[in-house]
């Protein structure tokens, strides 16, 4: 039984997954009262479907990119249960679980705005191979990247300001089921060395850089 | 008669630069604590940032954890109950503790305590002693300058607090100007002692309240730094630290005696980091003598960020019967109750 969390946006995606189908998920918006909710929301799944912590034999954490105290809160909950009972646990980003989550027609960008004209980004075959790896990237450079390809869509959270030149961009809904699928088998890591990858320095190791 | 089972407590403290886990038992007895200090870390930037600080937090939370029980040669399910400092501090940093303390506080089925900061800074004294009735509590930290009156376990009334800056903030300050490292409040108080206070500073908040105001004399230190280096006079460090030092010390004091005398107290406890800072100690042991009050100073591992403190503070309130559900969330500007 897999237990999924992200926290990585304005939503709690988190969802129990076993065999391939879904036993219970919530997906809601939070924003700022995510620290507040997060367990106890995952708590209640696990109350309303009879599981224990202990049925749960790994764990999907996002572990980012997005809003760095976001993906902070999944992290600290999912690392802690896994170092603690033992489990089994794995990280994925945010932009592969909007990549996997989409309908494999076309090659996917999922895109997260990082303000100041900079976006998370990654680009995806309709395979959900990788074409760029997840990065933090400039609207304009992102924008002259896609120009090379044919076609594609674009992938971001549900009412965020995505600069760039695409008149319909898909509103990201998590397919849990599809991503615990996807990633059930990707190498666990030590529960100590699951942290956030921010993909950004933060602004006072940026200014220290210049 | 069943004789009256000891109380493990976990207690979890990440409200600033450092990550610290502690077992304590019965409020008293410590029976193993980690601390794991980013000051190196922060040094570059002069001082404590937050976003960095919070990164540092989740990385080492479940080290901290397991170096904890295995110091402690104990297990989770050892464990009665998880104390958390819930605030005040940075809200970022404080959430990596709290997310921590709830999922153990489910996963063991075990209470969750919410200790507010300055609590457990006080209550660092019971880990020494057993705290005495009615006390007076003079917080001085880098974040906190407060009396605060007690007149039974978990019955707190503030006195007054720094309007400002914190004491520590200050001195922090004042190390900057004079170009010693961060954290440089410790350096200031060492070069103080070889010094003479020759330079002329501005007492602060020399009122009727038990306020503090640290801000005038911060600008104060560095206007007459600054008009120094315009004269091309050589700034005396030893005696600008001895100088700001005697009227920063004068200012706690003063104040402290005022709520000693007003409030009768028998019994001071000292708590927070600045509690090592020795000209402070000497002012407040002399104040003790003069007005023949028992004064706590608790050893500087204490004094300083711990859990062990948090795991004590943590044991008196369940006691009180505060336990939090798993909404419980950190603030950053919680007030002591």
């Amino acid at each position: 039984m897999i237990l999924y969390i992200d926290t990585s946006s304005n939503y709690l995606y988190t969802g129990v997954v076993e065999n391939g189908e879904i036993r219970k998920e919530i997906k809601k918006e939070y924003g700022h009262r995510l620290s507040e909710v997060t367990l106890p929301e995952v708590v209640s799944m696990f109350e309303n479907t009879g599981i224990t912590p202990r049925d749960i034999t790994k764990i999907i954490v996002v572990n980012g990119p997005g809003s760095f105290t976001g993906i902070r809160i999944a992290i600290s909950i999912a690392k802690v249960y896994a170092w603690t009972l033992k489990v089994p646990i794995t990280t994925i980003t945010s932009l592969e679980a909007m990549a996997v989550s989409s309908e494999d027609d076309t090659v996917k960008v999922p895109v997260i705005d990082a303000r100041r004209e900079m976006c998370y980004a990654g680009i995806f075959s309709k395979d959900n191979e990788v074409i760029l790896k997840p990065c933090y990237i400039s609207y304009k450079n992102l924008q002259q990247q896609l120009e090379k390809i044919e076609n594609y869509k674009i992938i971001s959270n549900d009412g965020e300001k995505i600069q760039l030149n695409k008149p319909i961009i898909e509103s990201y809904n998590p397919d849990i089921a599809r991503i615990t699928e996807v990633y059930k088998h990707k190498k666990g890591i030590n529960p100590h060395a699951v942290n956030p990858d921010y993909l950004k320095l933060t602004e006072a190791e940026e200014s220290k850089l210049i | 008669m069943q004789e009256k089972k000891d109380m493990i407590i976990l207690g979890i403290e990440s409200s600033c630069d450092e990550t610290s886990a502690s077992i304590v038992k019965n409020g008293t007895e410590e029976i193993a604590t980690v601390i794991s200090s980013q000051i190196d870390i922060h040094k570059d930037y002069g001082g404590v940032v937050p976003e960095i600080a919070s990164r540092h937090h989740v990385k080492n939370i479940t080290i901290v954890l397991e170096e904890c029980l295995e110091k402690a040669n104990m297990t989770m399910g050892e464990i009665d109950a998880i104390a958390i400092t819930y605030g005040p501090g940075l809200i970022g940093s404080l959430l990596i503790g709290l997310e921590a303390a709830k999922t153990l506080s489910w996963l063991y089925q075990k209470p969750l305590i919410p200790v507010h900061h300055i609590a457990g800074h006080i209550y660092a004294n019971s880990l020494v002693q057993p705290l005495k009735f009615p006390l007076l509590a003079l917080v001085v930290s880098g974040g906190h300058t407060e009396l605060i009156e007690m007149t039974d376990h978990y019955k707190f009334k503030k006195l007054g607090g720094t309007l400002d800056d914190a004491i520590g903030e200050c001195y922090d300050k004042v190390a900057r100007v004079i170009g010693l490292e961060y954290p440089g409040g410790p350096k200031v108080d060492k070069l103080a002692q070889v010094g003479t206070p020759t330079y002329k500073l501005p007492i602060p908040l020399k009122d009727d309240s038990y306020n503090f105001s640290f801000s005038g004399l911060k600008s104060a230190v560095i206007n007459l730094a600054h008009n120094e280096e315009q004269r091309g006079n050589i700034l005396n460090k030893e005696n600008l630290a001895a100088s700001f030092q005697k009227v920063a010390v004068e200012s706690i004091v003063n104040k402290t005696k005022k709520a000693i005398q007003d409030k009768g107290t028998k019994y001071l406890i000292v708590a927070g980091g600045v509690a090592a800072n020795q000209g402070l100690r000497n002012a407040i042991e002399n104040l003790g003598n003069q007005m023949n009050v028992e004064v706590s100073i608790p050893p500087m591992k204490y004094c300083t960020d711990n859990a062990t403190m948090i795991a004590a503070a943590g044991y008196y309130a369940y006691l009180d019967g505060r336990v939090a559900d798993l909404t419980l969330n950190s603030t950053s500007s919680a007030i002591l109750k």
